[in-house]
């Protein structure tokens, strides 16, 4: 079993990255695979579940108590057979979010939720590694892979190097690597140059580059990833290709985060601080 | 000497010998196993003993268990100050915020108990986790009708002593809420007692003696209503300058009341109190009434003492207590009985404080600032003290080595301040120092040595 985080930018397209990945892995590759949500809005399962309608571990830790969190009763399966738990948190601007998804974890594991049968358990966690909360995937060897999903925009790269800088404090503890960034286009000019610039200069890869296509904000809509409501068109065949590249990657690294100087002199050099 | 960490050596100095000053005042460096406590409870026992208030704690119950009953702090009325009551956080309330846990909390414990006013403690955790306890408190306060003050005392902002300031403010944003109460042209406020096993109350004997009234004492016996009038009295006397000076001044800056500082422990400090009182209101007939009870008092007291001296002279004691000002009572008090200071430590001294420590000290004394077990052991083998006062972090260290020990912090269950509570203190130190027990420490020893050495051979 593979445990990999996806990490990303607010609204950088990580979650919906994600789940087309795991639709693509399990459709066109036959992997089993869990998708654990860390973000505390609960979006990192509606694709695969058709909806917004499981129970959150939060909710039920917060409703019936902890010793009432069975893995039952949090994990619903979806499309290909992956199985979906949500950590969930609480309401915006209370308590501690970081440590929802803290206890969450500890109870997805007390509860045995990765079986022995899952090839892969996907953390997809919100934004950025704020706090010791949501650095928790790639803490004491829980995931093993990071993907970084970004964009040409520049604060999609700031972002992404910051979740470096995260990785490196907790690589040579836990044995957690970064296998390589998914460019999640959005049309930004030269912006496969400059994402392959950025993966070299911080010693990883692109791994592989998602061109952007209305389908895949038509399938959201239908509540579908896109290889659930098209598997014949070209973006299912590029989500089948991220997995697959996923699934034979051999290159994982500790990344060298870059200075803000030398960030910035990248980004003043594909002319898109403007 | 091997015993203290490089970084505290300005914290360290013996008279005589360093020709440096005491540095106080500085953060406890990590590792040394301070005998300091944090914030929350700095803060809790300032207002600990105001008794008829709600002294609500919000966090995990381990921090309403370890300042549960803190002090002996008496009342002569209410003592719901004696509960510790807990919003008992627990990890579902931080993850999802403990506000309304203590909502709920303030709203059953003010319907059951009534309180006049509720003082709402945050802790370490709930600092982290951001609730929003002074929203609460407002709203809780409108919705009760009384005054529901957040103490922001989490542990982690700093020492024990910014709990004390903080606890001040606390107060100092009740006072001037009421003026209901009756007041005499020579009132004060007493700030700093704490009314432990009932000193208080042998205070205001002696300040009733010489026609004073005491207006609100702050916190020892203490009521809100006291507090909340207490901008209206005369003069502040300041004992315990470490926790309430901080008060003072804000009070004088608001109200324009001055302040004086004094100690009640020991004879020469407890006369100088009541003089300065007398001085400050300048009415001949309170100086003559003041007079009167010093002479009475030490007609009385002078000579109970002198058994006690005498088995007690060329005794050696280890000083090591919350504030200066004690400190200072305390060396003179003991050498009205015989015996000599030669360690003398505090947990929240300042440079100011140690400069007065260090001339009233003899020689050869060692003064010290956040001291920590270790040091305090050896300089206790170092300098051959029979005696230790201290709190009840210094009780087993005194155990140990095997020396009497006197309790001079909040724990107290016996009154040492006044003329009486120096008769107190003088059998205390006796009873402890010349204890049986202690002969039995080098006869175990000698035995060991003995049982060693016929083994070995």
């Amino acid at each position: 079993m593979k445990k990999i985080a996806f990490y990303g930018k607010g609204g950088i397209g990580k979650s919906t990255t994600q789940q087309n990945t795991a639709a693509a892995m399990a459709h066109f590759h036959g992997q089993q695979v869990f998708i654990h949500g860390c973000d505390p809005k609960a979006d990192s399962t509606r694709m695969i579940l058709g909806g917004m309608n499981q129970k959150t571990i939060m909710d039920t830790l917060r409703d019936e108590g902890a010793e009432m969190v069975t893995a039952d009763k949090v994990i619903s399966k979806g499309f290909g057979n992956i199985r979906c738990c949500e950590s969930g948190g609480p309401e915006p601007g209370v308590g501690c979010a970081g440590r929802g998804v803290i206890t969450a974890i500890d109870l997805m594991e007390t509860h045995g939720a990765y079986t022995e049968d899952l090839n892969y358990v996907f953390y997809d966690v919100l934004g950025d590694v704020v706090c010791g909360g949501f650095a928790m995937p790639i803490r004491d060897g829980k995931a093993q892979e990071v993907y970084i999903i970004c964009s040409g925009e520049m604060m999609a790269v700031y972002a992404a190097n910051n979740i470096c800088k995260g990785l490196v404090k907790y690589a040579r503890q836990s044995g957690v690597r970064l296998g390589g960034l998914v460019c999640n286009s959005r049309k930004v000019d030269k912006e496969w140059e400059f994402i392959e610039e950025f993966a070299a200069a911080i010693g990883t890869q692109m791994i592989h580059f998602v061109p952007r296509d209305n389908i895949v904000q038509k399938a959201e809509f239908n509540k579908k990833t896109v290889i659930e409501y098209d598997a014949e068109s070209n973006q299912a065949k590029e989500y089948s290709e991220l997995a697959r590249k996923i699934i034979e990657n051999q290159m994982f690294v500790i990344p060298q985060p870059l200075s803000m100087d030398q960030l910035e002199a990248m980004v003043v050099k594909y002319g898109i601080a403007d | 000497m091997t015993a203290f960490l490089q970084e505290r050596k300005n914290q360290i100095l013996t008279k005589g010998k360093d020709s440096f000053e005491l540095e106080g005042g500085k953060p406890s460096i990590a590792g040394s196993v301070s005998q300091r406590a944090c914030v929350f409870c700095g803060s809790r026992v300032v207002l600990y003993p105001i008794a008829d208030a709600l002294h609500l704690v919000h966090g995990p119950i381990g921090c309403a268990a370890y300042t549960w009953d803190i002090r002996g702090a008496m009342s002569s009325g209410p003592e719901l100050h004696r509960s510790s009551f807990s919003t008992d956080l627990r990890e579902k309330h931080v993850i999802f915020g403990g506000e309304k846990q203590l909502y709920r909390a303030l709203h059953e414990l003010t319907d059951k108990y009534r309180p006049e006013a509720a003082f709402v403690y945050s802790t370490c955790i709930v600092g982290v986790i951001g609730d929003d306890v002074r929203s609460v408190c407002k709203r809780v306060a409108a919705e009760k009708n009384i005054p529901v003050i957040p103490v922001m005392a989490e542990g982690f902002q700093g020492t024990k002593k910014d709990g004390y300031k903080i606890a001040c403010d606390a107060m100092a944003s009740l006072i001037g809420t009421d003026d209901s109460k009756e007041v005499s042209p020579q009132s004060i406020n007493i700030l700093g007692d704490f009314n432990l096993a009932g000193e208080l109350w042998i205070l205001a004997g002696y300040y009733k003696r010489i026609g004073v009234q005491i207006l609100a004492s702050i916190t020892g016996d203490g009521r809100v209503k006291d507090v909340r009038n207490a901008h209206r009295a005369s003069l502040n006397v300041v004992q315990c300058s470490g926790s309430m000076i901080h008060l003072a001044k804000t009070m004088k800056e608001k109200y324009g009341i001055p302040f004086i500082k004094v100690s009640y422990f020991g004879i020469e400090d407890m006369s100088d109190a009541l003089y300065e009182v007398a001085k400050f209101f300048g009415d001949e007939t309170m100086m003559n009434k003041t007079r009167e009870v010093v002479k009475d008092e030490l007609s009385r007291l002078l000579p109970a003492l002198e058994p006690y001296k005498k088995a007690l002279q060329g005794k050696i004691a280890a000083i090591y207590v919350g504030g200066a000002f004690k400190a200072i009572s305390l060396v003179k008090a003991l050498r009205l009985i015989g015996i000599k200071t030669m360690i003398a430590g505090t947990q929240t001294g300042n440079t100011e404080d140690y400069k007065l420590l260090k001339t009233i000290c003899d020689d050869g004394c060692i003064l010290v600032d956040d001291s920590n077990p270790i040091e305090l052991s050896e300089f206790v083998k170092q300098t051959g003290a029979n005696l230790f006062i201290g709190g009840v972090k210094e009780r087993p260290i005194a155990y140990k080595l095997g020396i009497g020990f006197c309790d001079h912090n909040h724990e107290r269950k016996l009154a040492l301040a006044g003329y009486e509570g120096m008769l107190n203190f003088a059998r205390e130190v006796y009873e402890t120092v010349t204890s049986p027990v202690w002969k039995l420490k080098t006869t175990h020893s000698h035995l060991l040595a003995t049982h060693v050495n016929s083994a070995l051979r």
